[in-house]
């Protein structure tokens, strides 16, 4: 598995003109490739036929510079299948573009994108897992969230949900007995599901060479819930929102969210008052530091053992956020507080009591993470363990796709809610953290820092929502009660997660519920960067690389 | 003086018959093994989620009876009921024998450290020598216990424990030497009564000879090399719970975990009585009987071990050869050295 040797691009600049893309400029660099245009609600989109991906795909990234492949979409319509390749550019995430490829409704075979975008290679698994389409030069081409033994793609339209999966013995086969009989010189081991490390049911088949990584795959979807399909039978406007929450469930609700608020406000051309958009950035910057607390406290756990302080230490204030948005939202990680053109109520009464208790924690925040760089950042012993181990280059990570504190530990600046503005990000103060280590310590390093950040954010907002005018605090548009998008439109949203771009695509078809929900998880992206960090590192590296990484299942698999 | 002795000399016998010497041996070793089964296997377990808890801003227990005490009986009924698991394909023997190992070498340890007030079961001339031989049996225990569970994390963790137990041995040795050094003999009683001497007087306050006063510098490498003997933070890669499971005892349940555990109890305190009988003086304090600043002795090294573990990361396997290769066996040598030429020098 080698990766293209990445070109510095020069021509990144094709098409753009100061109101944004000229698509007939990219059309006509593409030449013959397209066959047709799509206008979807984020960007154009090209047709390309099925056995021209890999054209298509490398000719937009090396001469276009669309070097960051956002997500791979797969549906099923009527009359035929469907691929869409959602790229963007890490320097300038408004510039986007997609690519359609529809294949034969009889033979869903379609080239792989994968061989120009390494992050397309779990995409399309789980495409064709899910969907049913086939990949032509796809390396692995394997199902990835369901069993190997599973009967017919859950996604496709003609699946029969009352056949039963009952598989012969034979298909139990123990799929690692060759590992135990292979090579002498190294180990076959099994990390998880059930491992301490794994922050959840992760399985890693590890190679190991002595204690050294020689290879590991990860194997996910222990954890799959189905939960696009559950958003496909939801309504738009109440019965989708409480499924956020539930990906990335660690305290990272609100910002799942908005993910999908932000993606059907735009489908559905639905506004959000200046007021809830206040509180919204407040809300999300609150998760943000809850889970970032988290994330170290985990990561701790990885490097010091189980009985860290700082792991407790991390949960404590970490409480103290939660009761803030238990405050707010009357819940404690399954929010469920955002509507679509706004939020579900205002702040709590008495609003001084409550500004009060989010000032006291932003007051004792510098402290507290005073403490955490004493016993972390600044241990000499953890710097021993994490300072150059687990490498990501900047250039590998863009080409796995890798967003969040993972990418800006790799020094990529790219920061949704700076790059593509939304909420009230853009009228606030505040800076993008990046750190150039590439290595498990920035990555660390990177989530302390984003934590100080956002609580300048808060600051922000809370001065903002004292001050607000009594009469002007309207917390939802009007949303009509039924919410019917216009048939056929397309769209593909993101927002910067805990964890990276938490990215929706959604298309309707005129009912009240989606046609097609796709989730684009920033985990699922990130943990498929882990070989590239592990391999030739030792096992303690290989796991802080993993915790490094700060995965949460729910997302990963969803 | 034995034990033998003194509990002879309270029962107002004279000079005691072989017999009498044997009896009295065995109820003196009988006391000895109940005071260390006491410290590590009851208040141990109870007093480390106390301790801990401290450390992390925790409670821990207080449900059970006065500050949890009872939790110690609930702990003992629950782990001594659990069925005991034994995989496939286990090496028998060795599985079986690996816990017993390892308990019995920590125990046999205690019986040549002076505990104050006459408490000593046996003081041969090459006391320090016999301590540091049975504590590495250990070493022996763990490789059995990880080649025999017939599983690849206690493999992993077996083979780390030998490598560390090999590349710690040493400094640790060679840095007691230093000790004898000063005292010229092996013999436990002779180096605790070597350190009661006054070393210096500062303002009505006579300093005792300790060798943690003589020479820090020793002290401290015994500390760090003892640190990585009984597989503490930032040492306690063989067993690694975020890594390799529970390394060397991962297959293990029920008693023979227990007695593992128990094992590792012993040992760290075991690691505290060599520490304070070769560098704090043994049973030596002032006002409390001896016996007391023993118990406190090994209590304060056992708190260091908690402390360390809570705040400090694990090194990896590798950092953690390289440091005892490169690192403490170096000065170590060269502590001995310089010990040799001051001795050989002023003394």
């Amino acid at each position: 598995m080698s990766l293209e040797a990445p070109e510095p691009s020069t021509h990144t600049d094709v098409g753009v003109t100061e109101t944004g893309l000229d698509y007939d400029v990219l059309e006509s660099l593409l030449g013959e490739l397209v066959i047709d245009r799509e206008t979807h609600h984020n960007a154009e989109a090209f047709v390309v036929r099925p056995d021209r991906v890999a054209d298509a795909l490398s000719v937009l990234r090396e001469e276009a510079g669309f070097d960051h492949c956002s997500c791979v979409t797969a549906q099923q319509y009527e009359d035929r299948y469907e691929s869409i390749y959602h790229l963007k550019k890490y320097d300038d995430p408004t510039q986007e573009v997609g690519v359609v490829v529809p294949t034969s409704i009889h033979e869903p075979k379609s080239q792989s994108g994968s061989g120009v975008y390494r992050t397309a290679d779990w995409h399309e698994r789980e495409a064709y897992d899910l969907v049913g389409i086939e990949y032509d030069d796809h390396p692995d081409l394997r199902r990835i969230l369901l069993p190997e033994t599973w009967q017919g793609h859950p996604l496709s339209q003609n699946y029969d949900q009352e056949r039963q999966q009952v598989v012969p013995l034979t298909e139990h086969a123990n799929p690692l007995e060759e590992d135990h009989r292979g090579g002498t010189d190294t180990m076959f081991i099994n990390i998880g599901p059930h491992h301490p490390a794994t922050h959840g049911v992760l399985h890693l088949k590890t190679t190991l060479n002595g204690e050294q990584v020689a290879d590991v795959e990860s194997d996910i979807g222990y954890l799959h819930r189905c939960e696009e399909q559950i958003c496909q039978q939801g309504t738009y406007r109440h019965q989708i929102m409480p499924y956020p929450d539930r990906w990335d469930y660690i305290s990272a609700g609100l910002l799942n969210e908005w993910a999908y608020a932000r993606a059907a406000e735009d489908l559905a051309d639905i506004d959000v008052p200046e007021y809830a958009q206040i509180i919204r950035t407040m809300s999300a910057e609150l998760c943000r530091i809850a889970s970032h607390l988290l994330a170290l406290g985990t990561f701790a756990i990885d490097v010091y053992g189980d009985f860290s302080a700082i792991f407790m230490y991390a949960f404590r204030d970490r409480e103290v956020v939660q009761n803030i948005l238990e405050d707010l939202t009357g819940q404690r990680m399954m929010f469920n507080y955002f509507r679509l053109g706004g939020v579900a109520w205002d702040l709590p009464e008495p609003r001084e009591k409550f500004f009060e208790k989010t000032r006291d924690f932003l007051d004792e925040l510098p402290t507290r993470l005073e403490e955490y760089h004493n016993l972390v950042s600044g241990n000499e012993v953890l710097q021993l363990r994490c300072v150059d181990t687990g490498i990501l280059e900047p250039e590998v990570a863009k080409q796995y796709g890798c967003t969040g504190p993972v990418a800006r530990g790799s020094g990529v600046d790219y920061d949704l809610r700076r790059d593509d503005p939304y909420g009230y990000y853009d009228r606030l103060d505040w800076d993008v953290v990046t750190e150039d280590g590439c290595d498990n310590y920035s990555r660390v390093l990177v989530r302390l820092r984003e934590v100080e950040e956002s609580a300048k954010i808060i600051d922000q907002c809370v001065n903002l929502l004292e001050e607000w005018p009594e009469d002007d605090r309207t917390i939802q548009s009007n949303v009509p009660r039924t919410l019917k998008p216009d048939p056929d439109t397309e769209i593909y949203r993101a927002v910067e997660g805990a964890k990276g771009e938490l990215g929706i695509y959604i298309r309707s078809d005129g009912t009240d519920t989606p046609a097609r929900f796709k989730i684009r998880s920033p985990c699922f992206s990130n943990l498929q960067a882990l070989p590239e960090m592990a391999e030739g590192e030792y096992v303690p590296d290989l796991v802080a690389a993993l915790g490094s990484l700060d995965i949460v299942l729910g997302e990963v698999d969803r | 003086m034995s034990i033998a002795d003194t509990l002879g000399s309270a029962l107002g016998l004279g000079s005691l018959g072989p017999l009498e010497d044997f009896l009295l041996s065995l109820v003196g070793a009988a006391f000895v093994g109940t005071f260390v089964l006491l410290n590590t296997a009851v208040a141990g377990p109870w007093a480390k989620r106390k301790i801990t808890a401290a450390f992390t801003d925790r409670v821990a227990v207080n449900r059970v009876g006065p500050f949890g005490l009872l939790i110690i009986i609930a702990d003992a009924v629950r782990m001594l009921s659990k069925e005991l698991i034994i995989p496939d394909g286990a090496d028998r023997p060795a599985f079986d024998l690996a816990p017993l190992v390892l308990v019995a070498s920590a125990l046999l340890g205690f019986a040549v450290v002076p505990m104050g007030n006459g408490i000593q079961l046996a003081d041969p001339e090459v006391g320090l020598a016999f301590l540091f031989a049975v504590a590495s049996i250990a070493s022996i225990a763990l490789v059995m216990a990880g080649y025999a569970s017939n599983n690849k994390y206690s493999m992993l963790g077996g083979l780390r424990a030998v490598a560390q137990n090999v590349a710690y041995e040493i400094p640790l040795v060679v840095t007691a030497m230093s000790v004898v050094l000063f005292t010229g003999t092996l013999q436990t009683s002779q180096i605790v009564g070597a350190q009661a001497e006054t070393l210096i007087t500062i303002a009505g306050v006579s300093i005792p000879s300790w060798y943690a006063f003589v020479n820090p510098f020793a002290f401290v490498l015994f500390i760090v090399a003892n640190m990585a003997e009984v597989g503490r933070n930032p040492f306690d890669v063989p067993e690694a719970p975020t890594e390799i499971v529970a390394g060397y005892q991962t297959e293990y349940s029920s008693v023979y975990f227990v007695l593992m555990y128990l094992g590792e109890f012993i040992h760290i305190f075991l690691g505290g009585a060599i520490l304070a009988t070769v560098f704090l003086g043994g049973p030596a304090g002032p006002v409390l009987p001896g016996f007391v600043w023993f118990t406190i002795k090994i209590w304060a090294f056992f708190l260091f071990t908690q402390w360390a573990r809570s705040a400090l990361p694990r090194v990896r396997i590798d950092q953690l050869i390289e440091i005892g290769w490169k690192g403490l066996l170096e000065l170590s040598f060269v502590n001995l050295l310089l010990t040799a030429i001051i001795v050989g020098v002023i003394v």
